[in-house]
């Protein structure tokens, strides 16, 4: 990238608020972020390379490994793509398991991401309670998937494993902490005056700037784009009735708040699960057969497509994925961070829009 | 053994400096990692203080199969952390590269070959508790006396 | 000057612009603007960052959608397409391309020849 400046002061790879590794070069004139350079690599473990040329079988441990975090959407996603692909139908008892597994996910991710945030700002005593809240939902996903992180939850034509009545008691009682727990923290965030100077009118994206960059899930949702959540096209979710979260600020408080106001909706619905949970089995059966298409879910970070191409004994010849943290780290670093008033915010900037390294490179 | 070095032990065995570094791993390890925080696991307790600053670092938490822009910085940030030092590869990614090392991929396990690994905890993650026990395992043994063995 | 912690990124850009997808991106933005894939590879990598290599696929998706809707002239030779969805040629050459482009349309020229003449234009900026 061209250079106006020669000042350019280097956050990452490693860094106390980040995750995982990147590197942002940000070009400055005293206090004030011109502009900002990704650059990537660090995680880059070429996993579409790998996984070209195998069963599905294989691919479908290689799908959630492209991302730890949002582990099981991407098994959900890779999933139902071959179910497109081949004609399978799910019964419509895992079907409903699928969503709560996915939500669980989704409730464990969007705490970790406003963790995250609540660490960058320095307010360490939200952030910890938040992780501690993190862990009662992720017991509750060991409850249902049998592991902690990287499930394996689904099948073509089904799930592994049945929520079994006691189970489902336990998971609403905890549920119900977490809810409570979760009204607390919101609280805390949403009146907390010097969270409010850290957050408000900081890294504002217009809804303009989110649409040309294509960005996906709380990020695009932060900035008034209406329409952008794909649950809102996937069958059991219009089942159970599901309406989008939209803010108009587009900026940190308001993406930190979209997750916090998805959490709650996210738990609305495993509630509606597995009120409405219908008897039957849990696994159809069913053989992967050759085709070619693409298939988008909607992950806790937005939009995530699996484009595939397989042949008639079910492996994989062409795969590619496109998952959201692509574009919201693009739009972050060129339209939220640029201008920054100063180089303090653009850690949290950067922090705000849930970056996935991991997913982001594959 | 001198009363120095008792004084030494006593003061290092309550005081770990945890720093971890992800060469390219599914960041599942990482948030595992990060998991080892919340209060549940309370590893405070233990005197376990996690930052990311290799410079002030005792133990080195290595997460992931590495990548071609890890090769050489790897080396880098292992030197940077100050004598006593041990590093612990957490996960299966930094011991055969799990999933990762199969053909066309971009990664060049095991970690071993840049950095000396003290322990290794395998799973894919392994669960905070195991994290937090190969810490509080690993770590006494290596600053246990550690003047005296360079004698 | 040797830069402590730089690194020579050309090779994993180009391991990010050859996946299948952006391959066909690629070759989708060479086409229009009538160039060779591999000179415009070049180009792409010389300018861009990591993070805008990866997101090509779905900006250029964006850019059909929604840059210059209406006006033939700018549609004809990506006006926003090439300065704002997929940043290559500065705003300011843009704009003096499609001043001079307009000016050929009021003396008289075919709207063809001027758009032949323009993209030629826009070709030369994002090479140069």
């Amino acid at each position: 990238m061209k250079k106006t400046v020669d000042v350019s002061i280097p956050l990452g790879p490693m860094h106390p608020c980040w995750k995982e590794p990147v590197r942002l070069k940000c070009e400055t004139a005293g206090e004030r972020v011109l502009r900002a350079e990704v650059e990537l690599g660090y995680m880059k473990k070429g996993i579409e390379r790998i996984m070209r040329g195998r069963p599905w079988q294989e691919v479908m441990f290689l799908a959630e490994r492209v991302c730890g975090i949002c582990s099981v959407i991407h098994n959900m996603v890779f999933i139902e793509t071959m179910e497109t692909i081949s004609d399978i139908a799910v019964p419509p008892r895992a079907a409903y398991l699928r969503v709560i597994a996915n939500e669980l996910d989704r409730v464990a991710s969007h705490i970790l991401a406003n963790f995250s945030y609540c660490y960058t700002i320095e307010h360490e005593t939200l952030a910890m309670y938040l992780l501690n809240t993190r862990e009662i939902v992720l017991d509750n996903l060991e409850r249902l998937t049998g592991s902690r992180i990287n499930t394996a939850y689904m099948i073509p034509g089904g799930v592994r494993f049945d929520l079994l009545p006691e189970d489902a008691t336990a998971m609403l009682a905890d549920l119900a902490k977490v809810e409570a727990e979760m009204r607390r923290h919101t609280r805390i965030f949403e009146t907390g005056p010097l969270i409010a100077l850290r957050s408000k009118g900081v890294g504002v994206m217009s809804r303009e700037e989110a649409i040309r960059a294509h960005t996906v899930g709380p990020t695009a949702r932060a900035s008034g784009v209406e329409d952008c959540d794909l649950r809102l096209r996937h069958p059991t979710y219009r089942e159970l009735g599901f309406t989008q979260v939209t803010r108009t600020e587009g900026d940190n408080f308001a993406r930190i708040m979209v997750r916090f106001q998805e959490i709650f909706q996210s738990i609305d619905l495993i509630r509606k699960c597995i009120d409405r949970l219908p008897d039957g089995p849990i696994r159809g059966g069913g053989l992967c057969k050759a085709g070619e298409t693409s298939y988008a879910g909607e992950a806790p970070r937005g939009e995530l497509t699996y484009s595939i191409k397989t042949d008639e004994y079910g492996r994989v010849l062409d795969i590619a994925i496109r998952t959201p943290s692509v574009m919201n780290i693009e739009a972050c670093a060129h339209s939220m961070i640029t201008d920054a008033t100063s180089i303090a915010d653009v850690t949290s900037t950067f922090i705000s829009s849930d970056p996935c390294i991991a997913c982001n490179e594959r | 053994m001198s009363i120095l070095q008792d004084i030494k032990n006593a003061v290092r065995s309550r005081s770990i400096h945890v720093s971890y570094v992800d060469v390219g791993s599914c960041n599942g390890c990482d948030i595992e990692v990060l998991a080892c925080l919340a209060p549940r696991y309370d590893i405070e307790q233990y005197g376990i203080y996690v930052h990311n600053n290799p410079r002030e670092a005792d133990v080195l938490l290595v997460i992931g199969s590495v990548t071609p822009q890890w090769v050489d910085k790897l080396r880098d940030i292992w030197e940077k952390i100050p004598e006593p030092k041990v590093a612990v590869a957490i996960g299966n990614c930094p011991i055969s590269g799990c999933v990762y090392a199969r053909k066309g991929t971009l990664t060049t396990p095991p970690v071993e070959n840049y950095i000396p690994i003290a322990a290794s905890v395998p799973g894919c993650p392994p669960r905070p508790t195991e994290i937090l026990s190969a810490i509080l395992s690993v770590a006494p043994l290596i600053f246990k006396d550690y003047e005296e063995k360079q004698r | 000057m040797n830069y402590l912690y730089e690194k020579d990124l050309r090779q994993m850009k180009y391991t990010i612009l050859t996946s299948t997808r952006h391959d066909e991106t690629v070759h989708a933005i060479a086409r229009r603007l009538g160039t060779g894939d591999a000179k415009l590879r070049m180009v792409l990598i010389r300018r861009f960052d990591m993070s805008l290599l990866e997101n090509l696929e779905s900006r250029w998706q964006m850019g059909q959608e929604h840059a210059d809707n209406g006006d033939p002239v700018a549609e004809g030779i990506g006006y926003e397409l090439f300065t704002r969805f997929i940043p290559l040629v500065d705003p300011e050459v843009m704009q003096t391309i499609y001043n001079k482009m307009q000016a050929m349309i009021q003396e008289g020229s075919a709207i063809d020849e001027a758009l032949a003449r323009g993209k030629a234009l826009v070709r030369e900026a994002v090479l140069s």
